[in-house]
């Protein structure tokens, strides 16, 4: 439905934040997210940040499985 | 626009200016002996077995980081003799210039084919030039044609795979596609990558001082590691058992993959070769590339097997194994 | 990094998924990217027999009917309009020809990575009028709303949209007993929250709410079996990192004041009423139906193809008479064979057959 890439945020300028992923940089909207800054992940998906993240990597599904066994 | 400093139509005309252009630019980066101003070359070639190529060149933009059309016009064809196991030796050239083209980009893509003739170790002993009107054709398409002596003893082909062999490839995959794809700024995504493009007749010939039991070597060009491996596999009649997480690929390539939704295997290589060789003779040849210039990241991604014949199938991150998707045309990003 | 440790995590889920001895069901992963990434990862080979999966209506491009593609084609051919796209629906089949025809023939046919891609190209070429092909889902919808808003804001006059987007709650109503537990589809979930996937549960329809990596989804489809041995309707959001309770109102105003729901045909589900999306706000501007007067396609599909019943999960890709036959990737027929994401297309490209 819709390929999205984790990216962190290495800059930021009206509205607009450049996104790094393993070194491949664009110019992304940031519009839909608040607050955004420079450290931060974010997915992205068809040029816009939709959800900022927590992280980069999986901590919290890990959790969640541990929680549940 | 200024008129001097570009390519315009009397340069094709055949007349002084032609003759100007091809001293200016062609002559003066491509002097060797064997290029003479007769019809055509003359060339005295002992006996034995000789392969034989050509290849035609476009590619947009002209110039990108890591080469230019004038570079991949001489790796393509030497690279394709080099798989035959040949040593490359001559190489001729004809250029379809747009009206406009500037001189002095040509003049760079002269020279570039020059020095890497030079380093792979072939003449360029005949061309021909051509001026089409603007909008004809794209900046410049260049068609090369090549030949080179095949050592005794050495018979590589696509259909010489056979089960137990194993799947190396020279270096990291995809760069030049990579690149491709971020020259043509169509995608507003920047990264670091250069072309791989690089001549590869010194590595072959590192493989077979090594042994000249060497089954298959392909260029892995325009449809990438992922159609070779293919095409090998219909045409020895074989499987080929691919390792996802051996296959070498740049962090920035893959971050620019993940971004537009394409597969590394399908992007084009202009400096890779895969290179099928008897489980016992691998770890030598491997040995051998990682001392060489351009093969440093060689590695070893897979084995022929008897099963599937035809197909490619990848052991995938989790250990599970999956069909890698048939080759299919165009590389078109997704989003979904 | 952890990478060790996540390795051993990403064992448990296996090892729950692998060892699964509960009574047989049917997962729906509703989202086409689960399912390229399910195949691409190899996952069906490991789920023991009576677990099964379908693959949903999630592609925008599988349940984009073809009538969508001969306005698109239209505008490129008949009006001389740049038609801006993703690159998913380039090779897609219309009625008479796909857009890669219509670029062979003459028509611009630009690919985009983004919509704002789409409305700076038409900022940068003031002379050329420009359409951009708006389809997806709650994800993908925000994204073409903010190029509206940057055409409305730089007043820029040549830039509209030819609208086909879908919301995903009445197609889960359609699709009520095809599945025992739906994947959700994370990105969606990641602007719409998870609200409606809760009162789903509570009308007794299970699911998870599923990311994209090999941990997230074999994370996902191990809780979906646990949860499923318990015996009682359940929701879990399996995608906490990226999907919130409340999930992104921005997102969810801004497509509320620049579109409105309308019925919308799915390829093989068919009329779902309010299940698509127009355009709201000045529509002779930005609607590029209104704009352009496009008429009413009779999209043909082709009678033999099932990718309606593919979609819905009634038959396999493996059913379909002209499956690998007439139909395949390179000369697709149904929309499920065109998409890399599609049902069919994945069945061809990755199943061991």
């Amino acid at each position: 439905m819709c390929v999205g890439l984790p990216a962190r945020v290495v800059n930021m300028k009206d509205g607009k934040a450049v996104v790094d992923a393993s070194g491949a940089k664009r110019e992304i909207s940031a519009d839909l997210i608040e607050n955004l800054e420079p450290g931060d992940y974010v997915m992205v998906h068809a040029g816009i940040a939709i959800a900022k993240i927590t992280s980069d990597d999986e901590e919290e599904t890990d959790e969640l499985l541990e929680d549940l066994l | 626009m200024e008129e001097k400093g570009r390519v315009t139509l009397a340069h094709g005309a055949g007349g002084k200016q032609t003759s100007e252009l091809i001293d200016r630019v062609f002559k003066e980066y491509f002097a060797n002996p064997d290029l003479t101003g007769d019809d055509a070359a003359v060339l005295g070639l002992a006996g034995g077995r000789y392969a034989f190529s050509t290849d035609g060149f476009i590619v947009s933009p002209a110039s990108f980081p890591g080469g230019n059309i004038g570079k991949l016009s001489i790796c393509g064809t030497v690279n394709d003799l080099a798989c035959m196991g040949a040593k490359p030796l001559y190489i001729t050239c004809a250029f379809v210039i747009e009206e406009g083209f500037p001189m002095e980009e040509l003049e760079q893509i002269a020279a570039s084919m020059a020095v890497t003739a030079k380093e792979a170790g072939v003449r360029i002993v005949a061309g021909d030039t051509k001026v089409a009107g603007k909008g004809q054709v794209d900046g410049v398409f260049i068609t090369t044609s090549g030949i080179g002596l095949i050592p005794e003893g050495v018979e590589t082909s696509g259909s010489k795979a056979v089960p137990g062999d194993l799947v190396l490839v020279t270096g990291d995959i995809g760069r030049h596609g990579c690149t491709i794809l971020l020259a043509r700024e169509d995608f507003g995504i920047e990264a670091d990558v250069t072309s791989d493009c690089a001549p590869l007749a010194g590595a072959v010939k590192a493989m077979l001082d090594v042994t000249d039991q060497i089954h298959v070597i392909r260029d892995a060009t325009r449809g990438g590691v992922g159609t070779v491996l293919y095409e090998i596999a219909e045409q020895s009649e074989v499987g080929v058992s691919l390792d996802a997480e051996a296959v070498p690929v740049r962090e920035d390539v893959k971050g620019v993959c993940g971004m537009l939704g394409l597969e590394p295997l399908y992007l084009a290589c202009e400096g890779r070769l895969v290179v099928i060789v008897p489980e016992e003779h691998a770890q030598a040849v491997l040995a051998a590339l990682r001392e060489g210039k351009y093969t440093g990241s060689a590695a070893v991604i897979g084995r022929i097997t008897d099963e599937m014949p035809g197909r490619v199938i990848m052991t995938t991150e989790i250990g599970a194994k999956t069909l890698l998707p048939p080759p299919r045309g165009e590389l078109l990003p997704r989003i979904c | 990094m952890s990478g060790k440790e996540n390795g051993k995590k990403e064992n448990k889920a296996r090892e729950i998924i692998e060892n699964y001895d509960g009574p047989g069901l049917r997962i729906m992963e509703v989202c086409g990217t689960h399912t390229h990434e399910i195949f691409r990862l190899g996952i069906r080979q490991i789920l023991p027999p009576q677990v099964e999966l379908i693959s949903g209506p999630g592609c925008p491009v599988c349940v984009t009917p073809a009538d969508f593609i001969d306005e698109a084609v239209w505008l490129a051919l008949e009006k001389g309009v740049t038609v801006c796209t993703f690159g998913d629906l380039v090779r897609v089949p219309g009625s008479k020809m796909s857009l890669a025809g219509a670029r062979a023939e003459g028509g611009k046919v630009q690919i985009v990575y983004s919509p704002l891609d789409a409305c700076q190209y038409a900022a940068d070429h003031p002379e050329e009028e420009v359409v951009f092909l708006s389809v997806g889902f709650e994800t993908t919808t925000p994204a073409a709303c903010l190029s509206l808003q940057e055409a409305d804001r730089q007043g820029i006059t040549n830039y509209s949209v030819l609208t086909a987007n879908k919301t995903m709650p009445r197609a889960y109503e359609a699709l009520r007993g095809s599945a025992d537990v739906f994947l959700y589809p994370g990105h969606v979930n990641a602007i719409t929250g998870t609200a409606l996937c809760k009162s789903l549960a509570e009308e007794g329809i299970s699911g998870v709410v599923a990311g994209f990596t090999a941990k997230e989804l074999l994370a996902a489809l191990a809780i979906a079996l646990k949860k499923y041995q318990e015996g009682k309707p359940f929701f879990v959001n399996a995608y906490p990192r990226v999907v919130s309770e409340e999930g992104s109102p921005g997102a969810m105003k801004l497509v509320d004041e620049w579109m409105e729901a309308c019925d919308s045909e799915w390829r093989g589900l068919g009329l779902i009423p309010g299940s698509g999306l127009k355009i709201k706000k000045d529509p002779e501007r930005y609607d590029a139906r209104v704009r352009y007067g496009v008429p009413k396609m009779e999209g043909r599909s082709n009678p033999a193809c099932r990718c309606g019943e593919v979609l819905q999960g009634k038959c396999l890709p493996t059913d379909c008479p002209i499956f690998g036959k007439a139909c395949n990737p390179l000369h697709p027929v149904g929309a499920c064979m065109v998409s890399g994401e599609g049902a069919c297309s994945a069945y061809y490209q990755y199943a061991l057959r």
